[in-house]
């Protein structure tokens, strides 16, 4: 923090100038998401012709509505300073789920697979915030057992979904754009609103700034934690609907590992694992940049066995460069 | 002899420090005197190598210091002791001791001498004066301890020169009397001393000299003796505040005021045994005690942050079952917790954020910004919070406006009872002039105040009546505090 010619110049310059710096950086730091995904994009369209094709654009959001919709549920747990791991669990359950009603309830196996997906995360929700129990080891649990009654009512084998209504309805595509992604976006709004316009996402947003100040300030911390844990398992819900209908399958080995996808993209995009800070549109970046990650080193034919060598590196370097360690204080 | 002269040192936009000069006289007590955000700590951290000056000479014993960190300054002889309490309590008393040095006790295979360190520890504890063991389970030891600890930690290094940021700030008085005890020992050892303290009693009581700083710029040095409570107030405000900094207030008699809350034979947790009182509209209750006499476990009680173990609360003549601290704010009482940091306020948000925190405005579901926009608007007037906009974030504010939007984010709700845990804690006498005058103000809208301090003089300028607490239980009340003397109370505590 030195400035050398501070001696020599009038007193108040360097002061203004250190602000300005100081604004700057912090401007900078905040729409770093945002400029880290253009370097991708012109990297990507620099090796791959086909990268920046409308064709392309369509495949890099479908493949990333699952892991859009999960991400949105857990950016309201991460900003409250807790996490889910069971994520893909519950995305896994949610599937079989609409496989197994699909035949009978077509297009409607979206209620089935929302509900069961909200009971799982009820689930957490009582057990993080009744039973006190934290929200890393509850949802370690919740992640075999959740995993394990896939395997349970499937024997390993995967259930087809041929229902057309149901398929139609979650799978094809109108006016040229695939219906998941309509989905996907639609809810990626209502999620934006619910964090920014209700006072359910201000009240998320202070138990991640100070869960005790949140206690005492008469908060009702317990029921808020239930219900983002509620809103995380249907989001989770919907995600296996979209993800069922995509493979036109649900298998035991669906969203094995999205968890960690999901964290990587809300982290990617700005928000702190120690909470109290992040926003909606900081995941969508976050979810754009894992998703174009993947799919542009397809594209431009990277050693796949080379790829999460990449990606580990890329992701641990985007989150040091992005966030302001400062304000952080203890990194755990 | 520490000397330093035209210290500059300044944060972003902020200037902390402005052509500082002081003196420090080997072996006498020197105290830093001044509001919050005057720039003490921001000096006393620079003489103790913590902050580098901007610009600036500094000479130690003649020779020149320019401590690069305060492990540097430490070598060099001038050892610094932080306003927060930095004993680890994992560790053991005499390990905390030596933390910074432990390496020193590593014998062969990395093997701690455990002997040898607490043999030392103790010397060093016993070299300040203080009755405490190393055997000590850290978890007995109050804060007034744990402070000692830590003088005893930085005379472990054999400074010539001891620095002590703010040491009494959470202490309680026999704590306080415990630390001023060692900084008279340690001066007749012939060490240094330079300080930082809000309470000019303190200062009175063990300076030789003081300087003033107002604004980050330096006022004066002085001896003393030299000069009076009075001026010193004066010189750190700026204006005179002779006619004293506690509103006046009508009496009112007890018996008129209708009441608010009544406390029957409460218990809670292991502090609070058996405690009857009432509180009417309009009239505020002083609660005086030693830290653990009950006072935070009634007020845990009454919010419902703990469980009643017995007896009962009636709030307006109804029967009131605290079962959570939203029911409690529901019911219209409001509380401000002594820690304001970790309790008060999330420091990391906006000044509006926590002012509307306790009740957002909304429409059905939805959070409205306008009222929020509205109402903190108003409150950062009522209570002439000083922040360049609502949307600051908190910890740009100083301590003193801090604990203003605490108190504010209690007024927001329209509360009719208000529990107060030393609100002037840590907090300027500008602020604290301003949150008695807000106290007062609306107490005579018919708000009922619990009002718990370790500060003497408030609580007797403040409070209508005054209970004193003793081991959970209470040991005097004053029906009202017309001349009481603050050594009449403190008799009752103890």
């Amino acid at each position: 923090m030195k400035t050398p010619s501070s001696g020599v110049k009038a007193p108040v310059q360097p002061v203004r100038d250190s602000a300005l710096r100081d604004r700057q950086i912090a401007m900078l730091r905040r729409s770093f998401p945002a400029i880290f995904l253009v370097i991708l994009v012109v990297v990507f369209t620099s090796m791959s012709q086909r990268f920046l094709s409308l064709d392309n654009l369509s495949t890099v959001l479908e493949q990333g509505t699952v892991l859009l919709v999960a991400s949105l549920g857990a950016s309201f747990i991460i900003m409250a300073g807790s996490i889910d791991i069971s994520v893909g669990s519950i995305v896994a359950v949610s599937a079989l789920t609409a496989a197994l009603t699909a035949d009978t309830l077509g297009a409607f196996a979206i209620v089935p697979a929302v509900l069961i997906g909200a009971l799982c995360g009820c689930l957490n929700g009582l057990l993080v915030a009744v039973g006190k129990v934290p929200s890393f080891v509850a949802t370690l649990g919740t992640q075999v057992v959740f995993r394990g009654l896939v395997l349970y009512f499937t024997k390993g084998a995967p259930v087809e979904i041929s229902n057309d209504s149901f398929l139609n309805a979650y799978s094809s595509i109108s006016f040229g754009i695939p219906h998941t992604v309509m989905i996907g976006l639609a809810l990626a709004v209502v999620a934006w609103s619910i964090f920014k316009f209700t006072v359910f996402g201000r009240e998320v947003l202070a138990i991640g700034g100070g869960e005790r100040v949140s206690i005492l300030t008469g908060i009702a911390v317990t029921r808020v934690k239930i219900k983002m844990f509620v809103l995380l398992g249907a989001l989770c819900g919907m995600a296996g609907l979209l993800q069922g209908a995509r493979t036109m399958a649900a298998t035991s080995q669906l969203g094995i590992g999205l968890e960690l996808d999901v964290i990587a993209s809300v982290v990617v995009g700005g928000t702190p694992l120690t909470g109290g800070l992040g926003s909606i549109t900081n995941t969508c970046l976050g979810v754009l940049i894992v998703t174009l990650l993947s799919n542009g080193m397809n594209m431009a034919g990277v050693d796949p066995y080379l790829q999460n060598i990449i990606k580990g590196v890329v992701l641990i370097t985007a989150v040091y460069i992005n966030i302001d360690r400062k304000k952080i204080g203890v990194i755990k | 002899m520490l000397v330093a002269s035209g210290l500059n040192k300044r944060f972003g936009p902020t200037i902390a420090s402005s052509n500082i000069s002081i003196t420090l006289r080997a072996g006498t007590v020197h105290a830093i005197v001044g509001e919050n955000g005057a720039g003490k700590s921001t000096l006393l951290r620079m003489l103790g190598g913590a902050f580098r000056p901007d610009s600036g000479k500094m000479t130690l014993d003649d020779a020149a210091y320019a401590p690069q960190s305060t492990f540097d300054a430490t070598h060099k002889g001038v050892a610094l002791v932080h306003q927060e309490i930095t004993i680890n309590r994992s560790l053991s008393v005499a390990e905390n001791i030596f933390i910074g040095d432990l390496r020193r006790y590593a014998g062969s295979f990395g093997v701690m001498k455990r002997k040898q360190m607490a043999k030392e520890a103790q010397e060093s504890l016993d070299r300040i004066g203080v009755k405490i063991s190393v055997k000590a389970n850290i978890d007995r030891l109050n804060l007034g301890e744990l402070k000692c600890i830590e003088i005893a930690r930085a005379i472990s290094s054999n400074p010539t020169t001891i620095l002590l940021d703010e040491s009494t700030a959470y202490l309680d008085h026999r704590e306080v009397d415990a630390v001023l005890r060692v900084m008279q020992e340690l001066k007749s050892k012939g060490i240094t001393i330079g300080f930082v303290s809000h309470h000019l009693s303190e200062v009175l009581a063990v300076a030789d000299d003081l300087t003033i700083l107002k604004d980050g710029q330096f006022v004066g040095s002085y001896l003393a003796a030299g000069i009076e409570a009075n001026e010193i107030h004066r010189l750190m405000v700026g204006r005179d505040v002779k006619q004293g900094i506690y509103p006046p207030h009508a009496l009112l008699p007890a018996s008129a005021a209708a009441p608010a809350l009544r406390v029957t034979k409460a218990a809670v947790g292991r502090e609070l045994n058996d405690i009857s009182l009432q509180v009417g509209h309009g009239e505020i209750l002083g609660i005086a005690g030693l830290k653990g006499a009950g006072a935070e476990a009634l007020f845990s009680g009454i919010v419902g942050d703990e469980p009643l173990r017995d007896g009962d609360l009636q709030l307006d003549g109804k029967d009131y079952h605290p079962t959570n601290p939203r029911a409690a704010w529901q019911n219209g009482i409001a509380h401000l917790p002594g820690d304001r940091g970790n309790e008060g306020l999330i420091v990391s948000f906006s000044v509006l954020d926590n002012l509307v925190m306790a009740r957002p405005p909304a429409v059905g579901p939805f959070f409205s910004m306008s009222r929020a926009r509205a109402i903190s608007k108003d409150l950062i007037k009522l209570i002439g919070i000083r922040t360049s906009s609502p949307d600051s974030p908190c910890q740009s504010l100083s301590g003193g406006n801090m604990q203003k939007v605490v108190l504010g984010k209690c007024l927001a709700v329209g509360p009719g009872l208000l529990l107060l845990n030393n609100p002037t804690r840590g907090v300027d006498v500008g602020a604290r002039e301003e949150i008695y005058r807000i106290m007062r103000q609306k107490t005579s809208e018919g708000l009922a105040i619990l009002l718990s301090s370790e500060d003497m003089p408030e609580l007797i300028g403040m409070a209508d009546r005054l209970v004193v607490l003793r081991r959970g239980e209470i040991a005097h009340e004053f029906a009202s505090l017309e001349n009481v003397e603050e050594h009449s109370i403190v008799q009752y505590m103890i």
